[in-house]
């Protein structure tokens, strides 16, 4: 009996042992290639806002449904989450074969692998569309291009036109003489004249970049790609940047996207510096007519240039497989014929910019309610698009590192030093180069 | 010498049972002498059975917090870069630079202030709500349904709600402050306050779950405790500190001991609100852990910061259970 015991307890631990390895083997084998298929393109974007990801699911589904052989299936991502999950990703050869990214972004996926140069794409689709300079400038290193440009993104100055009447301002500021004087009338009977943000985040750093660009100061690192950012230029304009926030809601130094669109749209603030995002819910939010939405570039210091930060938006091309990758190109160059690219664009009509001169006049495009009724305001952003740069990527630089400056929000630490912490702009400058040697020194 | 535990008589007896020769002669000494070796054959068979069960368990185990484990240690001594770029060993370097940054130290003492902050808070609103919530009525019995509320509300929802209830045009918080003269309270956005609002915030978002567990302990104390403390003449209070404080020692340091490593470790709520700023004031070690991992991308600095983290949160943990933990009432 105990025998027989023993000879079952001996059996079942080495089933259990056998169990235990089969688990094992299980749980090992499930990592690879879970749930892929073959034919199907995965797309990663971090485009999250509801309308954006229907009306991509609309184009990829009139794409598939032209039976090519790779169906393209989109994965929404995080920002927030995506750089630590596209490591992981192309460490486990599970990455996307499309990947959604900014110049910066680029620049932090490249080191780590599976990124396809596309250089014959965009030189086959320049010759079809035409691409903008600014469009594929930040996306060419060392004699390839990364990337293939999507969509643009450009700041303009937004002004209350019926706020900016009823306190007599007859006309836009042109000038950062006249933006201060403008802010300072309109800051009365608890409303702002400007809503800026000055919070750590992206936001901030954009619209102080593109004060930046119109003061000359927007190139950060000499030709030999060494951090130059305490220059005279640069603490001009962080002085200015902190003269405007006197004009700003309480609160500001915590502000990122959302809080100036949502200031300005209440009435609480008369102005503010932003994307083409504020065209397509101003009639809703503001309960104001279209009329009442001026913009005008970002107005210019004694002397300056005109200038904006301006993002372009591309894909990079990551598959492993070569039929794969020429079905992703095959999917972007098809995104970009002018009957589909509107459609694209209209995802985000107003912050969505066409980066191909055919797109400008595509009808799937200038056909959109939005865009239709804002035509003056999408002209004007076009335009500034042309003197639009992003820090990092300024007449012709690639500074691979510069993710490490963009990521840490260094321009928007340095506000915070001025406004939250009282430091003079000097050095709270001098502050900001260091941080940024630092950055790119790792 | 015969065995005193039951089953080994047992075992005995069946071995034996097993062995008696029919001619009733008595049992032959090899025999006897091998009943020990099968009992170490039997023990040692359902010993691998237990390993061979809990295997699995151990191994996953070892897959999702021993392997992370390791790799951050690896990382901790290694100068990496971005995620996943080759990198080279450098031993204690990245210690001796972490550790040598002022910034890891204010981190440190933000959390010291994160931390104490929290559960001082929590500790008071929940143990204050639980006592309430022990009254007899028809407001008790749904506060303590109500109660969980802001427990349940997503943490990105908790921000977004405070942001606006602080927010210096229309939130009514401000709007409060400034109807009795302190309108120039920039809540989340002055260097000063956006700590002590981060507290608050967390606090009320946490309170309830301790409030629950505290409301729980209560209801286990016996009626008949406080009975004999009235006979004995105490009053509310010394029944409070002499019956009911010395009952909930059990609960309140296992809450404590498990919100001090919960405080410690959150990112969201500061991350969601302030990004660790205005100028740094709301910058815990988690967050500049994350800044530097996903911001500055410095893995390997913030795979030390996390390890040197770990050992002060086992020291912490150490020191709390050396202090707090409670005796036998």
């Amino acid at each position: 009996m105990k025998l027989r015991k023993t000879r079952l307890g001996r059996r079942h631990g080495l089933l259990a042992v056998v169990v235990a390895m089969m688990l094992g083997l299980t749980a090992c084998g499930m990592g690879s290639g879970s749930g892929s298929d073959d034919k199907t393109l995965t797309l990663w974007h971090m485009e999250q806002p509801p309308n954006r990801v229907k009306a991509f699911q609309k184009l990829i589904d009139q794409y598939n449904a032209t039976n090519p052989d790779y169906k393209v299936k989109q994965q929404v991502q995080d920002w927030n989450q995506i750089y630590s999950k596209i490591a992981g990703a192309v460490q486990s050869k599970t990455q996307p074969d499309i990947l959604f990214t900014i110049p910066d972004f680029t620049t932090y996926v490249r080191p780590l692998g599976s990124v396809r140069p596309v250089t014959g794409l965009v030189n086959k689709l320049d010759k079809e569309h035409g691409f903008r300079d600014v469009a594929t400038e930040p996306y060419h290193d060392d004699g390839e291009y990364w990337a293939v440009p999507l969509y643009g993104m450009v700041q303009m100055l937004w002004y209350r036109k019926d706020l900016l009447k009823r306190a007599g301002i007859t006309s836009e500021p042109k000038t950062w003489d006249d933006l201060l004087a403008d802010a300072k009338a309109l800051t009365k009977d608890g409303k702002t004249g400007i809503a800026l943000p000055a919070g750590k985040n992206l936001a901030t750093d954009q619209v102080i970049y593109s004060f930046l660009l119109t003061n000359g100061a927007g190139r950060f690192f000499t030709k030999n790609g060494d951090v130059d950012f305490n220059r005279p230029e640069v603490v001009e304009t962080f002085a200015y940047y902190r003269d405007l926030m006197k004009y700003s809601p309480k609160g500001s130094t915590n502000y990122s996207w959302g809080e100036p669109q949502a200031a300005f749209n209440s009435g609480a603030s008369a102005m503010t510096v932003e994307k083409g995002q504020y065209l397509a819910p101003f009639e809703e939010e503001a309960d104001r007519p279209a009329s009442d939405l001026g913009c005008a570039p970002i107005p210019q210091p004694t002397g300056g240039q005109p200038g904006s930060i301006y993002y372009s938006n591309a894909a990079m091309v990551m598959s492993d497989d070569d039929a794969k990758a020429k079905a992703a190109e095959d999917f972007l160059s098809w995104l970009l014929e002018p009957k589909h690219y509107g459609e694209f664009l209209n995802a985000e009509p107003g912050l969505f910019l066409p980066q191909t001169e055919d797109g400008m006049t595509a009808k799937s495009w200038t056909s959109n309610d939005v865009i239709t009724k804002y035509r003056d305001c999408v002209h004007k952003m076009l335009d500034q698009s042309k003197s639009g740069a992003l820090f990092g990527f300024v007449d012709g630089q690639y500074i691979d590192k510069i993710g490490n400056i963009s990521g840490q929000n260094i321009l928007a630490q340095v506000i915070q030093k001025i406004v939250v912490d009282g430091d003079d702009p000097a050095s709270a400058v001098a502050w900001g180069e260091d941080q940024m040697k630092s950055a790119v020194s790792h | 010498m015969s065995s005193p535990s039951a089953p080994g008589m047992e075992g005995d007896l069946r071995t034996r049972r097993v062995r008696a020769p029919r001619d009733g002669r008595p049992t032959p000494a090899p025999a006897q002498r091998r009943a020990p070796a099968r009992r170490r054959r039997t023990h040692r068979g359902e010993r691998v059975l237990a390993i061979a069960l809990v295997a699995p368990l151990i191994l996953i185990m070892l897959l999702i917090i021993g392997f992370p484990l390791l790799n951050t240690v690896w990382l901790s001594v290694q100068n990496q870069g971005v995620i996943a770029t080759p990198s080279d060993f450098v031993g204690l370097d990245t210690y001796r630079q972490v550790l040598g940054d002022s910034t890891t130290w204010q981190a440190l003492e933000k959390s010291a202030v994160w931390l104490v902050g929290n559960l001082a808070l929590q500790t008071v609103i929940a143990f204050v709500t639980a006592l309430l919530l022990t009254r007899a009525g028809r407001w008790s019995r749904i506060t303590r349904i109500w109660i969980l509320l802001p427990w349940v509300i997503p943490t990105v929802a908790v921000a977004v709600i405070w942001q606006w209830l602080t927010n210096g045009n229309y939130g009514i918080v401000a709007k409060l402050f400034g109807g009795v003269g302190l309108d120039n309270v920039q809540f989340f956005a002055d260097s000063t306050w956006a700590m002590p609002t981060l507290i608050v915030m967390n606090s009320w978002h946490w309170f309830p779950l301790g409030a629950v567990i505290i409301y729980g302990a209560l209801q286990t104390i016996p009626e008949d405790l406080y009975e004999a403390a009235k006979l004995d003449g105490a009053g509310a209070w010394q029944a409070f500190w002499h019956v009911t404080l010395p009952l909930l020692q059990p609960v309140m340091f296992a809450l404590g001991l498990v919100g001090t490593l919960w405080s410690f470790n959150i990112v969201d709520s500061i991350y969601l609100v302030t990004r660790g700023g205005p100028g740094g004031a709301s910058t815990t070690a988690p967050v500049l852990i994350y800044d530097t991992a996903f911001k500055a991308f410095r893995t390997s600095e913030a795979a030390a910061m996390s390890m040197a983290t770990i050992i002060l949160l086992g020291l912490l943990a150490w020191l709390y259970i050396r202090l707090a933990k409670p005796e036998e009432v």
